[in-house]
Parts: C-alpha cells; sequence; structure tokens
C-alpha cells in the first residue's frame, strides 16, 4: 500500500528515451511479472523474469487474468505484463493508461499473424485452397445445422470482436460466422476436426502451438493494406471494405507506473526486450505439446542463445 | 371445472387475447415485437455509473479489509504447503476415522492418495486453503444473518429476498465490482465464494432456531437467564444439528465457487489449472484437476455429513492421534527426502488414454451423433427459438412454411381448443391455443406485451395478486433496461434445458425409486456432476457437438438434471407406510401404487427438485457463454472481460429475476398442492 503514495507522480516518465547504464533501485523487493492464460505469455514471461534475475532482481510470478489484470497493475500489485496483443486487450488498459497508473513498455517485437485458417487435411476436401476464392463454390461442404445452407466460419470470442465475420462479409463468401465463445472452445474445434478429418474453417492467429500441432495453414487472402479497411473501391469486391486479409496486430509490454522508479535498470530491460516468433513458437511446441515445464524449456533456450538477451540486460546495468 | 372461472383461466383467457391481438397488429405495429430502443432508458449506465460511485466510497474500507484477510490467506497457504504431505496425510485418515470409523478411513485413504497420484497436490493444498479461510467467513456471515431473522421477525422477509438475490445472482456478475473493491487477488473469490455459502447456513440457523420445541424455549425463560444467555446457552445448542446441515451446504457451495473465482487467478489453484488444461483441449488432464476437487468434496460433505447426525457414533480418540503422531514421525524421519510433491504424478498414462478414448469415440460415432442433433436442432431446438414460421426451410424440413400453413395451424388449434372447452375443459382449450401462438412465433420473438400478461397470469395463479405485481414489474424493468431480448433468448436456452431435465431427470428418478440397484449407479454420477468443475464437461460435449446451442442445451442439462433425479426419487421413496398399507390392503398393483398413491404424495418434493432445477439451469447458462451461445450469459461474461460494471450488473439482476419469477412461481404452485395435500 506505501508504494501507491509516490506512484502517481510518474506517470508521465518516458521509459523509452533511457538506453545508458541504470541504477537497480530496490533489489530486496520482487519483481512481480503477471503470468496470464496461454503457453507463450509464460514463455515470454519467464524469458523475461530470467533476464531479470541474471541483473541481480528478485522476480516473482504472478497468476493473472489477461483480462483483469490491469486493476493489479495500476494498484502496483502487478508490476509487468509482457504480452499484450492489441487485438484482444480490454478497455480496462485504455482507462489505466490515461490514468497514468499503467504506462506500455514499447513493442514485443513478436510478430504475430492473424487470419482465416483450417487444418492442413482441408485443403484435400477443397482442393483450390489456400487461395481465398476456392471457398466460394466449397461454402456447402462447411455447413452445419446452425449455419445452413451458407457454410459455418468459426469465429473468435464475442468480446474479441468479429473480424471473421468482416471478412466473409467484404469478400461476399457464403459463410456465416459463429462466435467460438473461448480459446478453449476454438482449440477442441480444431481439435475435433484433425482428429476426425472433418471440414473446418476458423479465425485463427499465430504463435499459438496449436499452427503446428494440428498444421493449421492460413488462407491467401489479398493483403491487409490501409486502404482496404477505409476505401470500398479498393479489393476484389468493389462495393465493401474489409475484403483483404487481417490488419497485422502489434505486441506490446505494460507495467506499473512506478516502475522506472523503484527498478530503474529492470525497466529498461523490460522495455528492451524483444521476442521473435522463431524463438517462441517451438518453446510453446515444448510444453504443451511435448509435456515439457516452462521453467526446463526457457533454461535450456537461454543457455543456448545468450547471445540474444545478454547484451539487454548488459546495456542496462554496466 | 366447468361453470365458474377460475383465476387461472380468466389468466389464461386474457394471455390468449393478448397474444391474438399481438398477433393481428405485428404487421402494422413492428414496437410489439421488438421493443424500441428509443423507449429503452439508459438503466445499464446509470448502474455502471451509480456502483462506481459506490464502490469508490467504500473501496478504502474494503482494501483494509483485504489487507486484513491476506494473513489468515497466507498462512493457510503457507501452512498447507510446507506441511510435508504425511502429515497431511495423517491429520485427514484420523478426521476419516473420528467421523466414521473404518470406512471413512478407507475413503479418506484412497482419495488422499488419488490426490497425490494426480500430480495437483500443491494446487489442491492451495484450494483447500481458500476454503479453509471462506467457510469461517461465511459461517459467521450466514449465522449472523439467521440470527438476526429469528431475534426480529420484522426483517425475516427482507433477509429471505437477500438470501435469494445471494444466490440467484451468477458470480460472474459480480466479479468486476468486487475487483475494484477488493483488489487482484485471492480476496475475490474468497468474498465470492463466502457470498454464496453464507445463505444454506442462515437458512439452516432460521430453520433450526424456529424448530425449537416450544418447552425448550420456556424452561429457558423459567431459568432466568437475559435473551442472550437463552440464546447462546440453550437454543443455539438446541439447534445444533439442523445448524450443522448448514455447515456441511456451505462448505459444498463453497467448494463449487472456489473454481469460478479461479478465472481472477493469482492463487495457482485447482479451478486455474482446470481453466488452462481446458484452454489447451486436454480432456484428460482437465478431468484429472477436476477430480480432485470431486475427491475434496466427496471427503468433506461425507465427513461434515456425520456432525448433521443426531446420535454420533464414537470412535477411539487414541487411533485419531496414532495416526496424526505417524504421520509426523514418517513426515520427520523422510524429512528432505520426499522430493516435490508433483514427482508423485502417476496418472500421466490414464489421461492420455481418456483422450485416445474420447477420440476414438468421438470418431466412431461421429455419424450418429451428428444426425442426432441435427434432428434435435431442426424439429425441436429451432422451432421453439424462432418458430416454425422461420424454422421450416427447404433445406431442413423440405418445404417452405407459408402464411397459409400458419393459418392451417391456427384453425387447428382452433377446433380442438373448441372441443375442449365445449366439453367443460376451459384451461386446457385456452393452453392449446397459447401453444399453437407460441410455436408459430418462437420463444425468442415473443411480443413482450404478450410476454408480460402471460408471465403475470401464471404468477397471479400461483401466488396471487401480490406477486403478479412483482413479477411483471420486474420484468419490465428489464424491457426499460434495454435487455429484452437476450432475456427472452436466455429465457428459451433455460426453458428447453429444464423441459428436457423434467422429463429424462424424472424418468431416471422413477427408474431409481423403483429399483434400488439402478440408484447404487446413479448416486455416484449425481454426486459427480454437482461438484466436479462445470468447465470439464464443454470439452466431450464441444468434441462431439461443435459450439452451439445445442452444445450449450448438452451442458446446461448434464449440470441442472441432477436435483430433479434426486428429488423425484426422494419424494417417490419417503410415501408414508400407512398410505401404502392401505393401497396395498386395497389390492393395488405396483404400477398403481406408484402412479395413484405415490406420484400425487411425492408432488410437492418433486416441484421443490423442479425449482432446483431452474436455478441449476440458470447458473449454468453464464458457463454456457464459453462455447458460443448469446443471452444475457453471454453478457455477463462479455461484462467481466471488458470490466463493464454496470453492464454485468444489469445482466446479472435480469438473469436473477428470471430465475427468481421461475423459483416463486413454481413454489406456489407447490405450495398449493401440499394444502391439497394437508401436508
Amino acid at each position: 500500500m506505501m508504494r501507491k503514495t509516490f506512484a502517481a507522480a510518474l506517470g508521465a516518465v518516458s521509459l523509452a528515451s533511457m538506453a545508458s547504464a541504470a541504477d537497480l533501485g530496490a533489489v530486496d523487493q520482487p519483481i512481480k511479472l503477471a503470468v496470464n492464460e496461454w503457453t507463450g505469455q509464460h514463455v515470454t514471461t519467464h524469458i523475461a523474469g530470467e533476464m531479470l534475475k541474471a541483473a541481480g532482481y528478485e522476480v516473482e510470478f504472478v497468476a493473472a487474468g489477461m483480462m483483469n489484470q490491469f486493476q493489479a497493475i495500476a494498484d502496483g500489485d502487478i508490476h509487468a505484463t509482457l504480452e499484450i496483443w492489441s487485438s484482444n486487450v480490454s478497455d480496462e488498459y485504455a482507462k489505466k493508461v490515461e490514468e497514468g497508473t499503467v504506462v506500455e513498455l514499447g513493442d514485443l517485437k513478436l510478430n504475430a499473424k492473424e487470419g482465416i485458417a483450417y487444418p492442413a487435411h482441408v485443403a484435400e476436401l477443397c482442393p483450390g485452397l489456400p487461395a481465398w476464392e476456392a471457398l466460394k463454390a466449397c461454402a456447402p461442404l462447411f455447413a452445419t445445422a446452425e449455419t445452413l445452407p451458407a457454410g459455418r466460419l468459426v469465429d473468435y470470442p464475442a468480446d474479441w470482436g468479429t473480424p471473421g465475420a468482416d471478412r466473409m462479409t467484404g469478400l461476399e463468401l457464403p459463410f456465416k460466422a459463429v462466435p467460438a465463445g473461448s480459446e478453449a472452445a476454438l482449440i477442441v474445434e480444431l481439435k475435433a476436426s484433425a482428429e476426425r478429418k472433418t471440414p473446418l474453417l476458423v479465425t485463427f492467429w499465430q504463435p499459438h502451438w496449436a499452427m503446428s500441432a494440428y498444421d493449421v495453414q492460413f488462407v491467401d487472402l489479398p493483403a491487409g493494406e490501409d486502404a482496404c479497411f477505409t476505401d470500398p473501391a479498393w479489393g476484389p469486391n468493389p462495393n465493401a471494405v474489409n475484403d483483404c486479409d487481417f490488419a497485422a496486430s502489434r505486441i506490446f509490454k505494460a507495467g506499473w507506473s512506478g516502475l522506472a522508479e523503484t527498478w530503474p535498470a529492470a525497466a529498461e530491460i523490460l522495455t528492451n526486450y524483444t521476442l521473435a516468433v522463431e524463438d517462441q513458437q517451438p518453446m510453446m511446441g515444448a510444453v504443451d505439446v511435448d509435456g515439457g515445464k516452462v521453467e526446463e524449456v526457457v533454461a535450456a533456450w537461454m543457455a543456448d542463445n545468450e547471445a540474444k538477451w545478454r547484451p539487454v540486460v548488459d546495456a542496462a546495468t554496466k | 371445472m366447468t361453470g365458474a372461472l377460475t383465476t387461472g383461466t380468466k389468466a389464461a383467457a386474457l394471455a390468449v387475447i393478448v397474444g391474438a391481438l399481438c398477433l393481428l397488429f405485428e404487421g402494422l405495429m413492428p414496437w410489439i415485437i421488438s421493443f424500441p430502443a428509443a423507449w429503452t432508458l439508459p438503466l445499464t449506465n446509470w448502474v455502471g455509473t451509480g456502483a462506481g460511485e459506490a464502490l469508490a466510497l467504500i473501496k478504502p474500507t474494503a482494501r483494509g479489509f483485504s489487507d486484513l484477510m491476506s494473513y489468515p490467506m497466507d498462512w493457510a497457504k503457507l501452512g498447507l504447503n510446507a506441511a510435508p504431505w504425511p502429515l497431511i496425510l495423517g491429520v485427514v485418515l484420523a478426521l476419516g476415522w473420528r467421523t466414521g470409523g473404518v470406512p471413512m478411513l478407507v475413503l479418506a485413504a484412497v482419495g488422499m492418495a488419488f490426490v497425490l497420484a494426480s500430480g495437483y497436490w500443491e494446487q489442491g493444498m492451495n484450494t483447500l486453503a481458500l476454503v479453509a479461510v471462506s467457510v469461517p467467513l461465511a459461517l459467521i456471515m450466514g449465522a449472523g444473518i439467521g440470527i438476526l431473522a429469528n431475534e426480529v421477525p420484522r426483517v425475516r422477509e427482507p433477509v429471505q429476498v437477500v438470501l435469494d438475490v445471494m444466490q440467484t445472482v451468477p458470480t460472474f456478475a459480480y466479479l468486476t465490482p468486487l475487483l475494484v473493491l477488493f483488489g487482484f487477488g485471492p480476496v475475490v473469490g474468497l468474498v465470492a465464494s463466502a457470498i454464496y455459502a453464507a445463505p444454506p447456513m442462515a437458512r439452516n440457523v432460521l430453520l433450526g432456531l424456529q424448530r425449537i420445541e416450544p418447552e425448550i424455549k420456556e424452561a429457558a425463560i423459567m431459568a432466568g437467564g437475559t435473551r442472550r444467555q437463552q440464546l447462546f446457552q440453550i437454543e443455539l445448542p438446541a439447534a445444533m444439528t439442523q445448524i450443522m446441515v448448514g455447515v456441511n451446504q456451505s462448505l459444498m457451495a463453497a467448494l463449487s465457487m472456489v473454481i469460478i473465482a479461479a478465472v481472477i487467478g493469482g492463487f495457482n489453484d485447482i479451478g486455474w489449472e482446470v481453466l488452462l488444461t481446458m484452454r489447451k483441449g486436454w480432456f484428460g488432464q482437465s478431468l484429472m484437476a477436476g477430480m480432485v476437487i470431486v475427491v475434496f468434496a466427496i471427503l468433506i460433505d461425507r465427513m461434515s455429513g456425520t456432525l448433521a447426525q443426531e446420535r454420533k457414533p464414537q470412535f477411539d480418540s487414541r487411533i485419531g492421534w496414532g495416526l496424526v503422531a505417524l504421520g509426523a514421525i514418517v513426515a520427520v524421519v523422510t524429512y528432505g527426502q520426499l522430493g516435490e510433491t508433483s514427482d508423485y504424478a502417476m496418472l500421466g498414462p490414464v489421461t492420455k488414454q481418456v483422450d485416445a478414448g474420447l477420440t476414438a469415440f468421438t470418431t466412431a460415432n461421429a455419424d450418429w451423433l451428428n444426425a442426432l442433433k441435427n434432428n434435435a436442432l431442426f424439429y425441436v431446438l429451432l422451432p421453439i427459438r424462432i418458430g416454425l414460421d422461420q424454422a421450416v426451410l427447404p433445406f431442413t424440413w423440405g418445404f417452405m412454411w407459408t402464411s397459409q400453413m400458419s393459418l392451417w395451424l391456427f384453425a387447428g388449434a382452433g377446433v380442438v381448443s373448441a372441443g375442449l372447452i365445449v366439453s367443460g375443459r376451459v384451461m386446457g382449450g385456452l393452453i392449446v391455443l397459447i401453444i399453437a401462438g407460441i410455436l408459430e412465433t418462437g420463444v425468442s420473438q415473443l411480443p413482450w406485451p404478450f410476454a408480460l400478461v402471460a408471465a403475470g397470469g401464471l404468477a397471479w395463479s400461483a401466488g396471487g395478486r401480490k406477486l403478479a405485481l412483482l413479477i411483471v414489474a420486474l420484468l419490465a424493468s428489464i424491457l426499460l433496461a434495454g435487455l429484452w431480448e437476450r432475456a427472452l433468448l436466455s429465457f428459451y436456452l433455460s426453458g428447453v434445458s429444464v423441459f428436457a431435465c423434467a422429463v429424462i431427470g424424472g424418468g431416471i428418478g422413477l427408474i431409481s425409486a423403483v429399483s434400488p440397484m439402478t440408484w447404487k449407479v446413479v448416486r455416484p454420477v449425481c454426486d459427480m456432476l454437482q461438484t466436479i468443475p462445470l468447465f470439464v464437461f464443454l470439452i466431450p460435449i464441444l468434441m462431439v457437438f461443435q459450439i452451439g446451442e445445442f452444445s450449450a442445451f448438452l451442458a446446461i442439462i448434464a449440470y441442472a438434471i441432477v436435483p430433479m433425479i434426486r428429488y423425484t426419487r426422494q419424494g417417490l421413496v419417503e410415501t408414508p407406510e400407512e398410505m401404502i398399507e392401505g393401497a396395498i390392503a386395497s389390492g393395488a398393483t405396483k404400477w398403481q401404487m406408484l402412479f395413484h398413491v405415490r406420484a400425487p404424495y411425492a408432488a410437492p418434493t418433486i416441484l421443490l427438485g423442479l425449482n432446483q432445477t431452474i436455478l441449476y439451469a440458470f447458473a449454468m447458462l453464464v458457463i454456457a457463454a464459453l462455447i458460443g451461445t448469446t443471452g444475457l450469459g453471454q453478457s455477463i461474461y462479455l461484462a467481466l472481460n471488458k470490466a463493464d460494471v454496470g453492464l454485468g450488473l444489469s445482466a446479472g439482476a435480469a438473469m436473477a429475476i428470471l430465475a427468481f419469477g421461475a423459483d416463486r412461481i413454481v413454489q406456489g404452485f407447490a405450495e398449493d398442492r401440499r394444502k391439497a395435500l394437508g401436508l
């Protein structure tokens, strides 16, 4: 509770401008990092935690819901969360940033991709894939009782928005989008489809362990340029916007406003920390598919890839 | 039934007239079907703003409480985790011995061995820590409310309403405000489970105090103590057996809520583990984590259940202490050599087999399961939801529904109804008309004037004018808040599920009552369905039936059918001996006895079961939102994820209103039935 008193004064500190060696700050107080619900985030967070430990900090990992964590970060009960998807961030985040109690800590530079996807075996059922035009003729194949006569697209859960439905309307594809309700429901749909070799079209994203586990492929759509979302004339359908692929989503980090004051070097490390899909996705597979422990998988990666993270730690502490 | 019109017939006639008018004018006045947005009040926003200000006001106090509670939480968590597992095992076994002798000892040993072998010992201990702190909180709260209601008769009625609200508003709806109030972390889960677990304690304390023999009370007054002395030294001890039933119910409620509260995270408990594994679609693993809760629930239920028995069996306390000592000795001897509890996990292969089994089953049976789903959707669920006029299409029924068909349907219903009315069954005739109208229109598109009148009429005949007014006013508030369409969807989904539960559950209950062997199989299944985290069911149902309404329908049935089975059996089994003897003497066969003697006598109990089924079905609606249903459940879930206090509370209140209305109407009919039986 004491920490909050000086937290308010710090909202405006610009973290990105700090590049030189900084003070370690309160090394006797543990830095608490949020651990959300998905494995990729666990990998991201544990690597960051190990980097902070290498710099001489104490780190605690706290289980927290993605959507609910921002109140805790604003209160200084959690100090940073390291994998926020711009496509799936609660309104509360914007509120807290405006309040000045939560500050952004820059891009994670994880090269994410969202799109309309299908498990590889579906290409055998609908041979024109991955070209999106093939879906026009194949639609009846994907039809179910709820969507007849249109095909069924399993879209994101309702609270993540309806990007899949927007694509279907934009491209005039005869598909009805059904919101999934939860990520778990999406995964179970993929699993059932892969096991039973049934047709399935989903809105999905990478990095995600299921991409490799169920051999998920993206449908080729016209590139998602800015004009596509504002100018109906752009793209294959002259009468509608959204007739193209998804806009690139940004993945970034955020922390408690008192972070830079309490642990200046840690704030610098977390701000400069980045992670590539090529590094994260194999680790997710090692955990979710091969059943490894996050701590061990991350430790092995850190030992093999010191060149990728050590310079960030050194820049902040030496 | 001929001649004089009862309240019921009058209400039904009014509903028919209003319904017919709505059907006639729906083309001219579309506002009859969809309540115009311009007429709604921004109630949701008002609730949001109001709650926001109120929350800000009590936030400092709540945060203080939160800090205070975090100490016992941390101690319990630390204590249970730091204690070596042989010591905890020794204590649990000793408790088992003391409460139930050898059978309970064996049950405890098998259960705890399973927890250790599942690899979830640590998460299990964290869950127990949460229960260990939240239950005393709930017990104190509940006992306080119960004693208050007993001492001050004036507050009894409002207290009942408060208890109903505590039990019917879905927890998800108030998690967001709790989060704002108490800050992030396990204290929120603690408070949420205490809110949910307190009402059974309060009800049982009140019931226990009211049931004390007047002689005992008089004796206490004669002895000349103060009121407080009478209460604490005479009355509460006399009511102890009933109070212990409350303790048992509280424990179970807290255990089931601990899982829901895990959505917030922060405690690394079993609920969190279930969520994580479910997110990956690992059925075997999430079932395993869920079973740990089932084991705890069964052990806690059976052990605390003996506390509620009048004559407690006595078991040698020395053996109990011996078991604790043995656990302690083993813990000391093996100190430092036990390793992590997760090293004892050995059920991994089992979970893989469960997953493989599920896959094999869904692959082998895909065809008929799919046909089952399509038939249920085309011929039952869709017509009820959107009406025959929209559900009958060339690719579902093979032809197109026309307005002539609607006319034929109404004409047919009119003929049947006229026949019934002429032969004196006025009520039956009116009901046929109402059903035909609903089938043609669909529940989710019922004109709101008709819905209000029908609900009001139903309430009137069940509970009189006061109830009718209350229910119409509450429903109107949903209408004004702009939540009407979502409420109808929720009503439809829970309605069809409750109907299916009543038919199937009633049937299973009946068979269980006739054949004790069946009950031996059904009972543990009921126990499991009631205590396993609801999320776990969703995976296998989704694997087979995909995202959508049908899966939600099945998930709700899986959970809500249990009370229907239990109460039906209970009611049928406990018919008084003298009635049965009388029936046997007059030469009744087994089936005649069942339908003419046992069933009428059991009706109030079965209605109570139906009532519980309704409440359970509404509770499951929110969970069903996770597999893509629409309606109020989805709104509550959405509000939780977006931290929208106003929408969450309003949608939660709307859900509670529906549950409350259904509950009061069913209870009204049950009360009439009881009076008719002279009970």
